[in-house]
């Protein structure tokens, strides 16, 4: 089971995040919510405007893959994609997090971390950034 | 479509401070993915250009599904703004005379193809510049549905 670590937890919860999801015939649509809320080891929860709502739930419905990417200058400052499986309950956006990726610019882009040992995951980052989370 | 006043003074190559983005692409059974990229530039108002830093999984996607959204924050107003459209990865090795809409590949490579030497990526910090800035080729988008959230 993917488990976010302490920096992850704090990027996405300071600064929200890009909510990527898809039809099932792959037409992407992007949503950012600048607030989220690690509720367990894997799942981050999003409060969604009734808008926000209509424009995922169809893709949703069809296709529950969602990616995130840290919102604000967590886009660069924290480089990760997430990716998982996306559920909604009235305004409440699920995504259980079953796959971690560095997107770094350059030979590191891409790199999965999920598959890591958590140990490893840890020492990854304390290697590459100084910070645990935004800036307070 | 041309892109507001705006959008285009946001993404057009800066001393520095770009306003970072979001690329969305996805495969054709709908496998999402997010790359960001603090490197931008505008073309006739019309075509948002971004350096490829090994996008492995936006290239892929690209190959079969040519399609592309970009996501940005306005500073101004904190809205979310996806402007949506063809996108395509012109890379060293593309006939000169290939053509992406009112592009070449020529013409892509040769004023785009060496990012460093159109933008100041100073960035002391080191927190967003590869340590080896090494470009594979241009990511372009043509812009032609945009949605404000």
């Amino acid at each position: 089971m993917t488990k976010l670590t302490p920096r992850q937890k704090n990027w996405l919860e300071g600064t929200g995040a890009h909510i990527g999801t898809a039809s099932k015939n792959g037409n992407p649509t992007v949503i950012v919510v600048d607030k989220a809320t690690v509720i367990n080891e894997s799942t981050v929860k999003f409060i969604l405007s009734a808008k926000q709502v209509q424009l995922v739930e169809k893709n949703i419905s069809e296709n529950p893959r969602a990616s995130l990417g840290p919102g604000g200058i967590g886009s660069i400052r924290a480089a990760y994609q997430f990716k998982g499986k996306a559920s909604i309950v009235g305004n409440e956006l699920f995504v259980e997090v079953n796959e971690i990726y560095s997107t770094k610019p350059g030979p590191e882009a891409g790199l999965r971390l999920d598959n890591l040992d958590y140990n490893d995951v840890l020492k990854f980052e304390s290697s590459r950034w100084a910070d645990d989370g935004p800036p307070r | 479509m041309k892109l507001p006043e705006e959008i285009v003074s946001l993404l057009k190559i800066k001393e520095i401070n770009d306003t970072a983005v979001y690329l969305a692409t996805s495969s054709l059974d709908g496998d999402i993915n997010l790359m960001p990229s603090p490197y931008t530039d505008i073309y006739l108002d019309e075509y948002i250009l971004i350096p490829d830093l090994f996008a492995q999984k936006t290239k892929i996607n690209l190959n079969e599904n040519r399609q592309g959204l970009i996501s940005i924050v306005l500073p101004t107003s904190n809205k979310n703004v996806t402007i949506e459209g063809s996108c395509n990865i012109i890379q060293w090795g593309h006939p000169a005379k290939f053509r992406f809409y009112d592009l070449t590949a020529g013409d892509v490579l040769e004023h785009w193809g060496n990012w460093t030497g159109k933008e100041n990526i100073l960035d002391d910090d080191n927190l967003a510049k590869p340590e080896v800035f090494a470009q594979r080729g241009v990511i372009i988008i043509k812009a032609e549905k945009i949605i404000y959230n």
